[in-house]
């Protein structure tokens, strides 16, 4: 078995602006993705900024693609890890086609969503939203004719909004009905907090609402009191915070979903159930980092919030407790595709300095290291409010256990 | 109300990972080994906040810095053959 430097899991924007850094050091470098295309998360995004400019996810992934090619980068598509072992001084990345050995692996595999199951939410027509932004962004196929989106935040307020530019139409967006899992995300209150917090960064309209007022507690409670009937219109779509989706109907495959109205604490208002007839439904139930096999190689994780769940423990220079395991992108914690390609660009400089003995790099790393946050502090999409916090955290319980 | 699927590989639902608590009295863990939640094709990856969140609501066990339900190779469905090794070195 061949030697390499590095084997990078994952060929999100943080994968590859890893290898970028490691093969222009022309460190020997596997990039191995289960996709058939390399970009990852990255695909299927398209919004517009709030300066009026686009984020076109598949040119941002071309233009990194087309980078790494250029350094003769060996990406290997449509390979899935499913283990990664830990030898004496070495690795070796278990796939469904083959083993490859490296000295170090950065781990880069994203975030996944979170079910928010509901009665009926295993029907043929329900599919998460994510999977509706990568059928019609990434393989253009129609989701269907009619479709209600369950589930009110950043990330489905901007598939929405995608999905409505591809033409399909929406019938509005609705809360989940309460139940033991669902917890914050039925709650109205819970619901309209995290907005607020976040709608000045928000490529939204409906999200600006009347942000400067809703930042005091009296306000938000009088806009969920009164929330109008017809929801809020974002792009002439309903945004209900007082109606939530009890149920998904159908026989052999979605018909429609009962929808109820519900108290600002989230309680369903008995005998307000009414029947929308759709033949899809988008769940949101958010996002949480992949971090299966840096579990798998054993590295220590935290329970962290404002990083979107468990979290492998790392500091900023991107490298975990477990000598030659690093980590980079949304399995450190949610945020956008930016800030996870500045993590990527520090993994691969860490790796760098790591492997050879080039002085420049350590202040290279530094300097990236200061761009992560910079990127973070300049971010339209912010998945979590307290995103600064989250990051002191973990970065300190890196230090307590390194000593 | 309809019942909830949690985990739709098993097709588990809330009822079923309900009543094994009720019955056994158990830890999360024993509780999803007993309803083989999480356990099935996709190897938690779409339920496991879910099943995560039911267990810690119905065992009151604190969500740890551990991952509740241990991840184990491979994580991902793997034909023996390929296990084996017999298309690799
Ligand atoms: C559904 C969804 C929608 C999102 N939408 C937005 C958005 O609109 N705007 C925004 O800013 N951010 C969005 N995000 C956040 C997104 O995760 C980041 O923007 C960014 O893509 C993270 O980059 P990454 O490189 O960390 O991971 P990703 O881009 O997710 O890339 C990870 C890659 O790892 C691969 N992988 C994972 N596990 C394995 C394995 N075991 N074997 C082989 N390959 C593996 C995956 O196939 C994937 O290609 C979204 C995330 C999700 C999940």
């Amino acid at each position: 078995m061949k030697m390499h430097d590095v084997v990078i899991i994952g060929a999100g924007p943080a994968g590859l602006s890893a290898a970028i850094q490691c093969r222009t050091y022309d460190l020997s470098v596997v990039v191995i993705d289960e996709f058939p295309k390399a970009g990852g998360r990255l695909l299927g995004q398209l919004h517009e900024e709030p300066n009026g400019e686009w984020w076109n996810g598949i040119k941002e992934s071309n233009l990194l693609i087309e980078e790494a090619e250029n350094l003769k980068t060996d990406i290997r598509l449509g390979v899935s890890v499913h283990h990664v072992e830990r030898l004496e001084n070495h690795y070796v990345v278990h796939t469904n086609t083959e083993h490859v050995a490296a000295k170090t692996v950065l781990i880069a595999t994203g975030a996944a969503e979170s079910a928010a199951p509901i009665p009926g939410w295993t029907l043929p027509g329900v599919m998460s939203i994510g999977a509706a932004q990568v059928m019609t962004n990434v393989h253009r196929v129609s989701v269907g004719e009619k479709g209600i989106v369950v589930g009110v935040n950043v990330l489905s307020a901007a598939i929405a909004r995608e999905l409505q530019l591809a033409g399909v139409d929406l019938h509005s967006m609705a809360l989940p009905a309460t139940n033991v899992v669902s917890e914050d995300q039925s709650n109205p209150r819970a619901v309209m907090e995290r907005l607020v917090r976040i709608a000045h960064l928000a490529p939204s309209k409906f999200i600006q609402f009347g942000s400067k007022f809703a930042t005091f507690e009296f306000v938000r409670n009088i806009a969920l009191n009164f929330y109008p009937k017809d929801g809020i219109k974002m792009w002439d779509m309903p945004i209900h915070l007082r109606k939530a989706i009890k149920e998904i109907n159908g026989t052999d495959r979605v018909e429609s979903v009962t929808m109820v109205d519900v108290t600002p604490d989230g309680d369903i208002i008995r005998n307000t159930e009414r029947t929308i007839e759709v033949d899809f439904v988008c769940i949101a139930g958010g996002l949480y980092p992949l971090g299966e096999l840096a579990a798998v190689v054993g590295c220590p994780f935290e329970y962290n919030e404002a990083l979107g769940g468990h979290v492998p423990i790392h500091n900023e220079a991107m490298e975990t407790p477990i000598d030659g395991v690093y980590v980079a992108g949304n399995i450190t914690g949610i945020e956008s595709a930016k800030v996870a390609r500045e993590q990527g660009k520090v993994a691969g400089l860490s790796i760098v300095k790591a492997l050879t003995d080039n002085a420049e790099v350590a202040e290279k790393v530094d300097a990236a290291i200061t761009n992560v946050q910079q990127t973070r502090d300049e971010a339209t999409i912010q998945f979590h409010p307290e995103i600064n916090e989250g990051r002191a955290t973990i970065s300190a319980s890196f230090e307590q256990l390194i000593k | 109300m309809k019942d909830v699927i949690i985990c739709r590989c098993e097709e588990v639902s809330l009822t079923d990972l309900e009543d094994a608590a009720k019955k056994y009295n158990c830890s999360a863990r024993e509780l999803k080994l007993r309803t083989r939640a999480g356990m099935g094709f996709c190897g938690g990856r779409t339920c496991r906040p879910a099943v995560d969140k039911v267990l810690t609501s119905i065992t009151g066990e604190d969500p740890t810095n551990n991952i509740p339900l241990k991840v184990a190779p491979p994580v991902r469905p793997l034909s023996l053959s390929d296990l084996g090794g017999v298309n690799h070195d």
